[in-house]
């Protein structure tokens, strides 16, 4: 009896799962059959699940209207740079918090600390008006200006220096390594996985950000891809729906491949930065 | 690494690394000074400002930004570098058009003129001049070259250029953008309707629509006698609702041209009946519904027999989207027979900001631009109608059906209110139709809000 | 100088030396100096912009006290997005909690392709926050997109979903939901999988049942977890922007209007830039509020064993 009752929740959980997951799922599929289909395909009634005549017409379409390489290359310097260096002050600042005992460290660490907490938008007027008095609006510059460093990434590289034993470090120093080295070929090597972890989420961070990317970036040759995306139009302000979906493909498939393949180390990574809080 | 190693190698004297990383040596090289070398330099120096300043002073560039794309296509022959060949050879010097975005522009020039690198021309919706001329963006054109133009101009131009008596911000292009009731033959034909005549009235309106309209099986509406606008920015769905407003006597802005102060004058008799019209075919006549919100797709895509916006958009789009479909376009029905039919007139614009390096130039160069020559050779190449009274007594402007149909719709032209306040009342009213009908409050609730939103806007912006 | 005082230099600098002090703040100096200038000194300017009319072009600031703040509150447009982004916090945080708390229980679990299913979850959380809602606003066209064929072939009238002044708000809500539900889940799961199993152990001894189990143990000693959840989801709620932003514009009628929307159309659009600085400030002083708020209420409710 037990056994039976036992079966019957668990058919019922996975009835729950998959249908939950089938529903989560359910935009990727449609945004991705109505790419491949013929215009009058996607508004046919009743509904085509499966497209019958697959075409590439809207992709050609999307790519006519809209320059997405260009789109993919912006979206990717600025994120190499701003993680690039967010790691690598991150990486010097994070030691000096967890290693040294200087004057006023509370005080720096607090203010780092603090840029957490005052979002984006509060930030954003000032730093506009700043940045359009000396011409770094609708300029790469001004993309990366409030993303060279990241609060997150020192806090993050910080706690995991200070799990490294103090006696590595004092060992180092007494064969007459300068700081400098110790930090790029003892520490960096330690904290490998945090400082994967922050990279990949500094990555995702920079790749999908949109406020500040669309309120700098004023010509279409500097968009982002979400500034692509967003508006993806023609000058009459006219949507269609095939090529904007092959617009999406084009600037959501790759992210999900490498999430497809990364997915598990993904999820940890973002599971434990949650648990640290 | 091995440090052990370097350590024992810097006491022993055998140094294993190579010069350059050794710390504090420093192996400097440096320019010996001799009397020959420093003739040299100064020979140089003389040679090389003068001719800097030569290449400066030969040739000056002027740059006129413009929105790229098709929202330009047919007026935008400045594009052409050939076109300014004569003026370029006279003035000695260069004319650079540059492409921006057309979503963006605006935010773009307003940045340019923040870092005080902004382009000498400015080619922007008039619709901008109200708001460049409040954060003071603008240089105003000299007073007897406003006189002059404004003298030999038709008068919807006269309209269009003129902010206040006799003052002028810019040159209005050709080509401007008319607003037309568009309707598709086949369907008129198909209701029993002349396919050549469009509803006069706004009762004649009501009974076509009503004819038009198509239901599927479920009875849902699959074919609107009338799409209009009710979403998206404000001003689109104001746009396409002028001639309803204007036409029952709603004005957005009394006085129209006053750039500050005066107040809204919309919510009246006129302005109730405006909304209330679209409103009865929703519920009443059911004749069309919120599911067509996109009214120039819906109408190319045949499941809108009538519209009211852009003609130009229509005409550049048709061929490509729907190349079999028959459409007419004309002035829009009136409230009461013997009113005159309004049409929304505005387009694009040539101004020059105040903090360009070459205002001069400039101004020379769209007198030149806009002189009643090129109005002629221009307007006659891409088909658009000329500003300059005199041209309209030449060929082809004079007799072809095509003009002559267009040139009927200019009486009834009504610009857009150039008060500073404008885009505030345009919210306001936008906000007041949408609610309106989406039955979110009655149509005198609304207004009386819109009102109020509206007469605080133009404060606002008159401080 | 005496050879005494050079000594004591000497000893000074190789004390500090010693403490590494130099090398300390040259490490912290690439990110103090680029925070400085990009981050911190622009908080401080809005702050102070606030209380200014700001005329950029012209370089004229003049200072107006609180008048930017008075007019704020008098604003309509304004206060109606702070009651629409009050509305889709008060909605959108509890509900992502709990259906999260749901999702983490059942995955606790054991089942066949778990992983597989915990990604499923989870991908709509790497894709940019734009993207997806372009897929939506697909999905919510009221002729062909595929949630009114649905109800057409089930036989329910359609649905005006963002075209309606009184569903818009809510189908933003549903994506939202959707876009942040696998994150919610992982959090919950990892606070899940960290209680340790001798408490469920020893309550199951004492007798308790499941939903006694889940009241008493499981409950309390996820508070910590619970509090960062509802934090974070709140602080991400009042930030709200990039799915309006490309679903609706604040439409119709201004329904789906949130404040830092209405920041961005009065900075950027507007250019009235000292209006958009105090907007600015009130949605961060009601982001710690909240935060403060919901901190020091769940130190209540956080239980150590």
């Amino acid at each position: 009896m037990r056994a039976t009752v036992k079966a019957f929740v668990q058919a019922n959980l996975y009835l729950a799962i998959g249908g939950v997951a089938l529903l989560m799922v359910l935009p990727f599929y449609w945004m991705i059959i109505t790419a491949f289909m013929p215009a009058p395909d996607i508004i046919a009634f009743p509904p085509k699940w499966i497209p019958t005549r697959p075409t590439l017409e809207h992709f050609s379409a999307a790519f006519a209207k809209a320059a997405w390489l260009t789109y993919y290359w912006n979206s990717f310097v600025v994120a190499a740079v701003s993680v690039g260096c967010s790691l690598l002050f991150g990486l010097f600042a994070g030691y000096a918090f967890a290693v040294y005992r200087f004057p006023l460290q509370s005080f720096f660490f607090l203010l780092i600390l603090g840029t957490l907490m005052v979002p984006v938008q509060v930030t954003s007027v000032a730093l506009y008006i700043l940045l359009s008095k000396i011409g770094w609006v609708d300029t790469f510059l001004g993309i990366l200006a409030p993303n060279f460093a990241s609060a997150f990434g020192v806090f993050m590289i910080r706690q995991g220096i200070k799990s490294i034993p103090v006696d590595l470090i004092e060992a180092a120093r007494i064969d007459g390594a300068g700081e400098v080295r110790i930090v790029l070929t003892i520490i960096t090597p330690l904290i490998k996985t945090t400082l994967a972890t922050v990279a990949m989420i500094l990555f995702l961070g920079s790749w999908n950000d949109f406020l500040w990317p669309v309120i700098v970036i004023n010509s279409s040759g500097l968009r982002t891809l979400p500034v692509g995306i967003a508006l993806f139009k023609d000058p009459y302000g006219n949507i269609n729906y095939g090529p904007l979906m092959a617009a999406t493909v084009i600037s959501t498939g790759p992210m999900l491949i490498a999430y497809i393949i990364s997915q598990k180390y993904m999820i940890r990574g973002i599971a434990l930065t949650g648990l640290k809080g | 690494m091995n440090f052990r190693a370097d350590e024992e190698g810097i006491r022993n004297g055998k140094d294993s690394r190579p010069r350059s990383q050794c710390f504090g040596h420093r192996h400097e090289r440096r320019i010996p000074v001799r009397p020959t070398n420093v003739l040299v330099m100064t020979l140089a120096l003389l040679l090389i400002i003068p001719s800097l300043g030569l290449a400066a002073a030969s040739k000056a560039t002027i740059t006129l930004w413009y929105p790229g794309g098709d929202i330009t296509a047919g007026v935008n022959d400045f594009v052409d570098p050939n076109l300014w060949a004569e003026f370029e050879a006279k003035n000695n010097v260069k004319v650079e058009a540059v492409a921006l975005d057309y979503d963006t522009m605006k935010q773009k020039m307003f940045a340019a003129a923040a870092a005080k690198n902004i382009g000498d021309i400015l080619f922007v919706d008039d619709t901008f001049v109200a708001a460049f001329v409040k954060e003071g963006l603008l240089d105003p054109m000299e007073d007897s070259k406003a006189k002059a133009w404004l003298a030999a101009v038709m008068p919807e131009i006269k309209l269009r250029s003129e902010y206040g008596k006799g003052k002028m911000w810019g040159y209005p292009q050709y080509g401007g953008d008319t607003y037309a009731l568009t309707w598709n033959k086949e369907h008129f034909k198909e209701a029993g309707l002349d396919p050549d005549k469009p509803p006069k009235t706004w009762a004649e309106f009501r009974e076509y629509a009503k004819k038009l309209t198509k239901r599927d099986a479920q009875g849902v509406i699959s074919r609107v006698g009338y799409a209009f606008r009710h979403v998206g920015a404000a001003s689109g769905i104001v746009h396409k609702h002028f001639w309803a407003l204007e036409g029952a006597g709603a004005r957005l802005v009394v006085p129209p041209d006053a750039l500050r102060g005066g107040k809204s004058a919309f919510n009246n008799e006129g302005g109730k009946a405006a909304l209330q019209l679209i409103l009865d075919m929703i519920d009443v006549d059911k004749s069309t519904s919120l599911s067509f919100p996109d009214p120039r797709a819906a109408f190319l895509k045949g499941i809108a027999s009538m519209q009211y916006s852009e003609l130009v958009s229509i005409k550049a789009r048709q061929p490509k989207e729907a190349p079999d479909l028959n459409w007419g376009f004309g002035p829009p029905p009136v409230r009461k027979p013997g009113d005159v039919p309004v049409t929304l007139f505005g387009g694009f614009i040539f101004v020059v900001p105040k903090d360009a390096q070459h205002k001069a130039l400039a101004w020379k160069a769209l007198e030149w631009l806009n002189s009643p020559e090129k109005d002629y050779e221009l307007c006659k190449k891409n088909e658009a109608t000329p500003r300059y009274r005199a041209n309209w007594e030449k060929e082809p402007f004079k007799s072809t059906p095509y003009f002559q149909t267009l040139k009927a719709l200019y009486p009834g032209a009504v610009v857009f209110p150039i008060n500073l306040g404008s885009d505030g009342v345009v919210e306001a009213v936008g906000a007041a139709i949408q609610k309106a009908w989406h039955h979110e409050a009655s149509v005198e609730a609304a207004l009386a809000e819109a009102e109020r939103l509206a007469n605080k806007a133009i404060a606002e912006a008159a401080k | 100088m005496t050879r005494a005082r050079r000594r004591s230099l000497r000893q000074v600098l190789t004390r500090l030396s010693s403490r590494h002090i130099l090398h300390a703040y040259f490490f912290i100096a690439p990110v103090i100096l680029l925070f400085g200038i990009f981050r911190v000194v622009p908080s401080i300017q809005t702050l102070l912009y606030s209380f200014y009319k700001v005329e950029l072009l012209r370089n004229r600031f003049t200072f107006i006290g609180l008048e930017n703040f008075s007019d704020l509150f008098a604003d309509e447009i304004f206060r109606g997005a702070a009651l629409n982004t009050l509305k889709y916090v008060l909605t959108i945080v509890p509900i992502s909690a709990f259906l999260g708390l749901v999702l983490a229980v059942m995955f606790n679990t054991k089942f066949h392709l778990k992983e597989f299913f915990k990604a499923v979850y989870f991908s709509p959380m790497v894709t940019s926050t734009v993207a997806a809602a372009m897929v939506w606003w697909w999905m919510y066209n009221p002729q062909f997109g595929i949630f009114n064929v649905l109800l057409k072939l089930v036989g329910l009238p359609s649905q005006p979903w963002l075209m309606s002044s009184r569903m818009a708000l809510p189908s933003i809500i549903i994506f939202s939901i959707w876009k942040n539900l696998g994150y919610n889940m992982i959090i919950y799961l990892a606070g899940l999988q960290a209680i340790p199993p001798q408490f469920y152990e020893a309550a199951t001894i004492d007798g308790a049942g499941g939903l006694s189990r889940f009241r008493h143990i499981t409950i309390p000693l996820l508070a910590p977890t619970t509090t960062f959840i509802l934090i974070y989801n709140s602080i991400s709620a009042f930030q709200v922007f990039d799915q309006v932003f490309v679903l609706t514009s604040g439409g119709p009628a201004n329904s789906t209007n949130v404040v830092v929307l209405d920041l961005y159309r009065q900075a950027f659009q507007r250019f009235n830039f000292g209006y958009a600085a105090a907007e600015a400030m009130v949605l961060f002083l009601f982001i710690m509020g909240v935060t403060i708020l919901q901190y020091v209420y769940s130190k209540r409710f956080e239980v150590a064993y």
